[in-house]
């Protein structure tokens, strides 16, 4: 198979071509014009095509997804202000399916977000699954979760105009090295303190190369078209088990400041109250005391990953404790050897399509 | 109540404030958005109430038939689209630069006669309450004779966002001044309001950094109407950001700045020449703390230094409805088209 990788630089990106290219396939990876290509740990291997366009430009995107079997829309911007957001989330999207629609493309793995649901109409403590609402009215949440929930309505369209074979990919909060802090945890008080919010909630957590692995599934398996999956790995800690787990490895430790979520809940309120009564809700306040926001992130809920489980035969190979070992070891596991160390793991590779996703020691023999 | 019919082509960064304007007049009806990307033309027209989303305007200028157009789109284009606009029978208020130089614009403005409809630049600062109120200083005789005018605006545009994007290059890089093109406009028509008449241009265009991206990156002009002087400054490489504007007249100085408001007035106190230091300095402390709070109730209600632009369109629409003359006339126009050729002449480059 043939995947096209867009973002493929990126933090979840290169997890994904490495992943891909574990499991036999070949890979066009879309980087940007300027991208620093050495940095990937790519140059050299012979299932990995890499190309260099910017997914704004729809003049080049027709060469990019030509005689491509499958597409992982992966690229989005998450920096900036919202009008650069869209540029980078949105029109990007909208140019990648025009694209494929030109030139017949239809398989398509959009990777979107646990952002785009509506966490306001939850209650505390509800499960969070595919069929959970989606935010309808998000002019109270970030650039982020706005631009997604576009990006998602562009994925719809695409199987509804044109055929398209679409499967829709909501991971959780990805972790992994230079990724092991998440808002959903609380708030940072500057470099070695932070305010947890809610300790004993449910941190929605999927380690990067898990995850790379139930995207790349996905794109695999028939029977993933049409489908959309939450994707959380299993045993999923608590914020206060997160935070000790990543301790042990922080140097200095992060230092919490504990803050009960029903009181949090209740600051919010009263901020959006003070807001609307006094301000015309007109006020900029931080996301962490609008309820909409402050719900998104910190909201106490239980999550599954049954769906993917059942349908793609996904499971993820790291645990939390490996999963940290791994964001810490100075191995970078998304690295994909030269050519001729690739030549010489081409024998593994080829015999590992069977779906086990076992890249782990693929990826550290060839380091 | 019969509505003006509105209609927007580009959905950018400053569509957002034409748009709010257009969503909450009583007097417009906001009939299509328009822009290349159907998805950001369906965004624009769900989150500011559009009747309808185009991606080609010629088919929205067919079916929606606006009586005013804004035209929002990067300067390249503003000359066909605002033709078409005209000649559809719809007034053009358009994004700055207007045109990309004089002989442009007269030959625009000459079309908008032919077709007997208003066109208009947007030159929204002129409208921020601190210039209204240095222009009502000067009328009022507090600053005297305008002898020293200095409009100075950095912004790093260097350091990151759109303008250093080297992935995909603004257009605003390939316009006849770089990206500093996509300033000049506001240093111009606001200069050429407290110095309308200047005899002498010259202008030091420079790319300090020496790139290729930026085509310059710091312009630094200078302006001589007989014993008078004017100095206009644009840097892409210092912060932080401002928006600075002095003016020194014979009998006092005022001194503002559009991105944060303030206003510092130097000029003879009670207590004569020996006392006005300490109560200029006085007065314009406990301006500044008021200024302070101005500013963080800007800051925290979502107030940008766009209020000029609400202003402007206020007037516009209304002028329209009289059948007035729109606030930002011909000549306005026509003098900071001209100001912007002749800092961009060979000849007068320092």
């Amino acid at each position: 198979m043939k995947l096209l990788v867009t973002g493929a630089s990126g933090f979840l990106g290169r997890h994904i071509v490495a992943q891909a290219v574990a499991r036999g396939h070949d890979v066009r990876a879309q980087v940007r014009p300027v991208s620093n290509i050495e940095a990937l740990g790519w140059e050299g291997h012979p299932n990995v095509e890499i190309v260099r366009a910017d997914l704004r430009d729809k003049s080049v995107l027709d060469a990019l997804v030509q005689g491509c079997d499958a597409v992982v829309s992966n690229a989005a911007c998450k920096a900036g202000d919202f009008y650069t957001q869209f540029a980078g989330t949105v029109i990007t999207t909208e140019n990648l399916l025009a694209a494929m629609a030109n030139t017949g493309v239809k398989r398509l793995v959009s990777v979107s977000t646990f952002s785009v649901y509506g966490f306001l109409k939850m209650g505390d403590g509800d499960l969070l699954d595919e069929n959970s609402p989606i935010d309808n009215d998000p002019i109270d949440r970030d650039e982020y979760a706005q631009t997604k929930l576009v990006q998602e309505e562009l994925a719809h369209g695409f199987a509804e105009e044109h055929g398209g074979k679409v499967t829709i990919i909501r991971p959780g909060v990805i972790y992994g090295r230079d990724n092991t802090w998440t808002a959903r945890i609380g708030m940072e008080l500057g470099a070695n303190r932070c305010l947890v919010v809610g300790g004993r909630t449910i941190l929605p957590v999927t380690y990067v190369e898990n995850c790379a692995n139930a995207i790349v599934l996905a794109a695999e398996n028939d029977q993933a078209i049409g489908e959309t999956y939450n994707i959380v790995d299993d045993n999923l800690p608590t914020h206060r088990q997160y935070l000790n787990a990543l301790n042990q490895y922080r140097e200095p430790r992060m230092k919490s400041l504990p803050m009960p979520w029903l009181v949090m809940r209740f600051v919010a309120a009263l901020a959006l109250g003070v807001n609307k009564l006094f301000l015309g809700r007109q006020a900029k306040i931080p996301s962490i005391l609008r309820p909409a926001a402050l719900h998104a992130r910190c909201k106490p809920a239980s999550y599954t990953n049954k769906r993917i489980k059942d349908s793609v035969d996904w499971t993820p190979k790291f645990g939390l404790e490996e999963s940290l070992k791994r964001s810490f070891d100075e191995h970078d596991f998304a690295a994909l050897p030269p050519k001729d160390q690739a030549d010489a793991a081409a024998t593994v590779t080829d015999t590992d399509t069977t779906g086990s996703g076992d890249v782990d020691q693929e990826t550290r023999t060839c380091a | 109540m019969l509505k003006v019919k509105s209609a927007v082509i580009g959905t950018g960064e400053i569509s957002a404030e034409h748009l709010k304007f257009l969503a909450t007049s009583k007097t417009t009806q906001l009939v299509g958005v328009c822009d290349l990307s159907r998805a950001a033309a369906n965004y624009a027209a769900k989150t500011f109430g559009a009747d309808k989303a185009y991606t080609d305007y010629k088919q929205m200028l067919d079916e929606a038939q606006p009586d005013v157009v804004h035209v929002l789109t990067p300067p390249q284009s503003h000359v066909p689209l605002t033709t078409d606009c005209l000649d559809a029978g719809a007034h053009v208020i358009c994004e700055k630069p207007i045109t990309l130089g004089h002989d442009q614009f007269t030959s625009l403005w000459s079309h908008a006669q032919l077709k007997q409809k208003r066109l208009i630049e947007d030159h929204n600062y002129r409208f921020n309450q601190p210039i209204l109120k240095i222009e009502k200083l000067i009328a009022d005789g507090v600053l005297g004779d305008v002898m020293e005018v200095d409009i100075r605006m950095a912004l790093d545009l260097r350091s990151g966002g759109r303008f250093a994007d080297r992935n995909l290059p603004n257009p605003a890089h390939k316009l006849p001044a770089g990206v500093i093109h996509d300033f000049i406009t506001h240093l111009g028509y606001l200069t050429l309001r407290f110095f309308p008449d200047p005899d002498k241009v010259s202008a030091a265009w420079t790319n300090h950094e020496g790139d290729d991206l930026f085509k310059y990156d710091d312009l630094d002009a200078i302006l001589i109407a007989g014993n008078k002087h004017a100095r206009i400054r644009f840097s892409c490489r210092t912060s932080p950001d401002c928006f600075a504007v002095t003016v020194r007249g014979s009998r006092a100085e005022v001194q503002t700045d559009l991105f944060h408001p303030f206003m510092r007035l130097i000029r003879p106190r009670v207590g004569g020449e020996k006392l006005s230091p300490v109560v200029n300095q006085l007065a314009n402390g406990l301006s500044l703390v008021g200024s302070s709070i101005g500013t963080f109730r800007n800051k925290l209600m979502q107030r940008s230094p766009y209020e000029g632009l609400h202003t402007l369109l206020y007037q516009t629409y209304k002028a329209l409805g009289n059948d007035d003359e729109p606030p930002v006339t011909f000549n306005d126009m026509d003098r900071a088209s001209r100001l912007i050729d002749q800092m961009l002449l060979g000849d007068n480059q320092i």
